[in-house]
């Protein structure tokens, strides 16, 4: 970690002078990359089409004959500028979507970013709590029977993708034993299946890490000491060598967080997890400007305030960082 | 101190579960719905007037009630919200009277002026509506329309008052427009011509009324372009007011929809599910593991990588208790409510799939245009070469071997049995000998023997370039198995071209293929909308077929001002077009294949046009929930 020594709350008020330049950077290159695309978000080969002079009004009315009208227009709207000139009636609008007219950006992440959340981080818990257990079993015996499971359960975990351990599951748990329910969302028991299957690249890299962590604490001077006293093997373990072999899952976890949010498109679609990323996917595929830049300005937001919270925790679990 | 890092170490744990709720608590689950249906997609709106697929004017049947509705068993035209109609003598003028108890989901009565607002919208070329030369019947409504598409025009050259552009449309609307609403519950409505389906017509949901009062406060005039600007928030649940069974409640985005049952529906005693929740899985295999774990009651549209095992598995059920099904069919009964109450299938047998004759025809058509792109002559100008490779495909093995979904093969456009009182027609079938004979009159021949057939002057049949669109595998293995047929039977070179669904659109308006798949949904109960695809200038004559006999003919037919003598001629018409002229040859009728268990759902209707009234979907073990008094949602 390479972060400033000063105090957290310099931390925190320098991060946030940093966060407009960044959400501006990366809604500059979203920007370009979106509109450098070829198709017209207005056109539907599969669908009746629109007269040519209605396709050009709505041109005009999304501002998708000038590109650079657009760009200030949709940073006012978006950023809350323009309501706060009082040129807009409300702040942080970001646009009706272009291909589902009768759906605004706002509403559209309204409903599918809560999902996603509960998604990515139900992933995360799920996540640390396997890694942990894997990681600190394995570590605590290298070489053993036990230890040569937990990793070839975690090179299985990252190498296979998830659409085939998710349709496998879903088979499996929700189709032959009718544990789960198979599509919709609500409840503790949707969540299950996808969390897990998401969860597992996850809990197979945090588990190595763990692993690594423990073989080295194990072999550590107030290890030894401490077992010297006579504390039990998985004591000593848990509440002195796991504190410092959990600080790599740390700093792991923030970016790790922000994948398994951003990430889950796979899962998402082949649960029916109603999230944002099948939204997103869709935006990008169909030219959906107004969506895919009100995701992406969302999501960039959303991945600094990340950023920032593992920093500040990482403070706070290891004083010595400030 | 001791335990001190070790709860250093839960607190990042800790803030995750924390986060975990509360990203949790801005979702909440919903309790059970009394039906649950999967669609593979969600509705693009539920502005009535701007719908045009089929999932959404299923939903919109149920929001909204038209003037008339269609039975769904057999789509006979029944009251709505009209209680009763009337026709002049010339069928030019109908007088619709609206019933007392016709109430918005608010409670406001339903108006003639309702009518008339929502149908302006459609006809408004602001609205942008699909469908908006449906209205064109009704008189001064084209006029109107063409009229306010050459003022936005002109005002966008150079712009004035908009809100006065908007005052002299309204007006010119009153004044032109033939509805006329004497009073609230009276709508009048004259026509152009004696329009035999106008009130087929006007069950078709972008003719129901929407609620002027909440639709308003999101329109807006656009200053710069003088255009109405809709905003659609008024299509959100907790705004949207309904006149129909159901008002929607919840409604998000690409995932579900919840309808609860209308309580000012005047026919609410009929609505049996008092909830239903509407919900999209993309995904198809998702869909299809979810109704098979319990999870929906209907899915509307499988997967087609389901269909031709299932329906088998289904077809090996059936065949175990045919003697039962055929007698209780003789009896009269629904095959449904047969199948429903026979013992449960076996290992390799299923009911709980069904495929529907649709009112929907597959095709491939013939470049009918003189001359191909480039400049050269196209064969199929001529129609006894069309005629030729018309009769020179067994449709018949099509559909058993290739589309394998138990279509019923096709002769004609319009499908059998699909609007009441327009009799069967029979087309082409197959007739080697016949399509030998054809090309030969045409004057091509296997002159030197060489296995393929030239012209009189001795030049090769061009090679027939097939095109079809990528979009499903269907289609390509249609096309490969016709070459074969065509190459085999009638000796002529063909190739296969596979295009992606917008290429493929774009070769087939440029007229830039020889023959090209097809198919056509019809969206009215009429023939017309059949017959009118081969009709000079029409957007959808992807033929380039023109014939002045043809139109001749039409129009002589359309003229004829009794119903049943007008579906005769018409008749007349269709026979004539696919066994003298062959502009395209159909294949088979298209089969919907939906999901849904017998045994507990009951009310899916069978016939082909297959507008399913979801209100009239009920599970079997639950007796229908008695309707409440419209004060018990207030």
């Amino acid at each position: 970690m390479s972060a400033p020594r000063s105090s957290v709350a310099g931390l925190i008020a320098g991060r946030l002078v940093q966060l407009p330049f960044i959400v501006l950077a990366v809604y500059t290159l979203t920007f370009i990359l979106a509109w450098s695309v070829p198709g017209n978000p207005l056109e539907n080969p599969e669908g009746r089409r629109p007269p040519a002079e209605i396709v050009e009004a709505m041109k005009k009315q999304y501002k998708l004959d000038d590109p650079v009208a657009f760009y200030f227009d949709y940073l006012g709207k978006a950023s809350g500028a323009a309501w706060l000139l009082g040129r807009h009636d409300r702040p942080f609008d970001l646009g009706p979507s272009l291909k589902q007219p009768d759906w605004n950006v706002n509403e559209i992440l309204a409903t599918g970013l809560p999902v996603s959340m509960t998604l990515g981080l139900s992933a995360m818990l799920i996540a640390v709590a396997i890694g942990i257990t894997a990681g600190t079993v394995g570590g605590l015996r290298p070489g053993s029977a036990l230890d040569a499971c937990t990793q070839v359960l975690a090179i299985a975990g990252i190498s296979l993708p998830s659409f085939v351990i998710g349709s496998a599951l879903l088979m499996l748990f929700a189709v032959k034993l009718g544990l789960f329910p198979v599509g919709g969302w609500g409840g503790v028991r949707s969540v299950a299946l996808p969390a897990f299957t998401l969860s597992l690249p996850f809990a197979a890299y945090i588990s190595r890490l763990v692993r690594f962590g423990m073989i080295e604490e194990m072999s550590a001077d107030h290890i030894r000491t401490a077992r010297a006293k006579g504390l039990p093997r998985w004591k000593v373990a848990f509440k002195h060598a796991l504190k410092n072999a959990f600080l790599p899952v740390l700093s792991y976890l923030g970016p790790a967080t922000a994948v398994a949010l951003t990430g889950s498109f796979v899962v998402e679609k082949v649960f029916a997890v109603p999230g944002i990323g099948q939204n997103f996917v869709d935006g990008v595929l169909g030219k959906d400007i107004t969506l895919v830049m009100g995701v992406v300005l969302v999501y960039s937001t959303m991945m600094v305030m990340f950023n920032l919270a593992v920093d500040v925790l990482y403070r706070f679990v290891d004083p010595r960082i400030a | 101190m001791l335990y001190a890092p070790s709860v250093r170490v839960l607190a990042p744990v800790l803030l995750l579960i924390l986060a975990l709720l509360a990203a949790m608590s801005l979702d909440s689950p919903l309790p059970p719905a009394d039906l649950v249906i999967i669609e593979r997609s969600d509705c693009y709106t539920l502005d009535p007037q701007r719908m045009s697929y089929q999932h959404e004017l299923r939903r919109a049947r149920v929001l909204y009630e038209t003037l008339v509705n269609l039975r769904a068993a057999d789509c006979a035209v029944v009251p709505g919200v009209a209680e009763r109609w009337e026709a002049s003598e010339d069928r030019k003028t109908h007088v619709f009277h609206l019933r007392a108890d016709a109430k918005w989901s608010n409670g406001d009565p339903v108006t003639s002026r309702d009518f008339a607002y929502s149908w302006r919208r459609a006809i408004l070329p602001d609205t942008a509506a699909d469908y908006s030369a449906l209205f064109f019947a009704i008189r001064g409504a084209r006029e109107f329309h063409e009229r306010r598409a050459a003022k936005l025009k002109e005002f966008a050259r150079a712009p004035g008052d908009p809100d006065a552009l908007w005052r002299e449309t309204e007006a010119d609307f009153a004044r032109t427009v033939a509805i006329e609403t004497p009073d609230d519950r009276t709508l009048v409505v004259h026509l152009n011509t004696p329009l035999a389906y106008f009130l087929d017509l006007c069950a078709f949901p972008c003719f129901a009324p929407v609620h002027a009062a909440s639709v308003e406060p999101f329109v807006s005039i656009e200053r710069a372009t003088g255009r109405l600007i809709q905003r659609h928030d008024w299509t959100k649940p907790g705004r949207i007011v309904t006149n129909g069974a159901y008002v929607p409640t919840v409604w998000r985005y690409k995932r579900d929809m919840r309808l609860e049952a209308n309580p000012h529906y005047w026919n609410r005693a009929e609505v049996l599910a008092r909830t239903v929740e509407c919900r999209t899985i993309e995904n198809p295999n998702t869909g299809v593991l979810s109704f098979q774990s319990g999870g929906a009651d209907w899915l509307t549209d499988l997967g087609p990588e389901y269909k031709t095992e299932m329906l088998a598995e289904r077809k090996a059920y059936l065949a175990r208790f045919r003697g039962e099904i055929e007698a209780g069919l003789a009896r009269g009964a629904i095959e449904d409510d047969i199948v429903g109450g026979l013992p449960p299938p076996g290992p390799g047998e299923r009911r709980d799939v069904r495929g529907f004759n649709a009112f929907g025809t597959d095709f491939f058509s013939f470049n009918c245009r003189p001359e191909l792109p480039g400049g050269k002559a196209n064969p199929f100008h001529d129609a006894r070469v069309r005629r030729a490779f018309a009769l020179a495909v067994d449709k018949q093995q099509l559909v058993e071997r290739v589309t394998r979904l138990g279509e019923r093969v096709a002769g004609t456009l319009v499908p059998p049995d699909s609007i009441p009182g327009y009799p069967r027609v029979e087309g082409l079938g197959l007739d080697v000998a016949r399509a030998r004979a054809e090309l030969k009159a045409a004057g091509y021949e296997d002159r030197d023997g060489d296995g393929v057939i030239e012209d009189a002057r001795g030049e090769r049949f061009p090679t027939v370039d097939i095109l079809y669109s990528t979009a499903s595998p269907r289609y390509q293995n249609l096309a490969l198995a016709m070459r074969d047929m065509w190459k085999r039977e009638l000796r002529v070179a063909a190739e296969c071209r596979g295009k992606d669904s917008k290429l493929y659109k774009e070769d087939l308006k440029k007229g830039n293929f020889m023959i090209a798949r097809g198919g056509w949904y019809g969206d009215y109960g009429d023939p017309t909308t059949w017959l009118d695809l081969q009709r000079r200038g029409n957007g959808n004559n992807d033929r380039g077929y023109e014939s002045d006999e043809f139109e001749r003919r039409m129009d002589e037919a359309e003229a004829e001002t009794d119903p049943a003598r007008r579906l005769a001629r018409l008749a007349e018409v269709e026979r004539w077009l696919f066994t003298e002229e062959a502009p395209l040859i159909p294949i088979c009728n298209y089969v919907t294949v939906y999901m849904y268990d017998p045994s507990r759902l009951g009310g899916i209707a069978e016939h082909p046009r297959l507008e399913q009234d979801i209100s009239g979907l009920g599970r079997r073990d639950g007796a229908p929930a008695p309707a409440p008094a419209p004060e018990s949602m207030r």
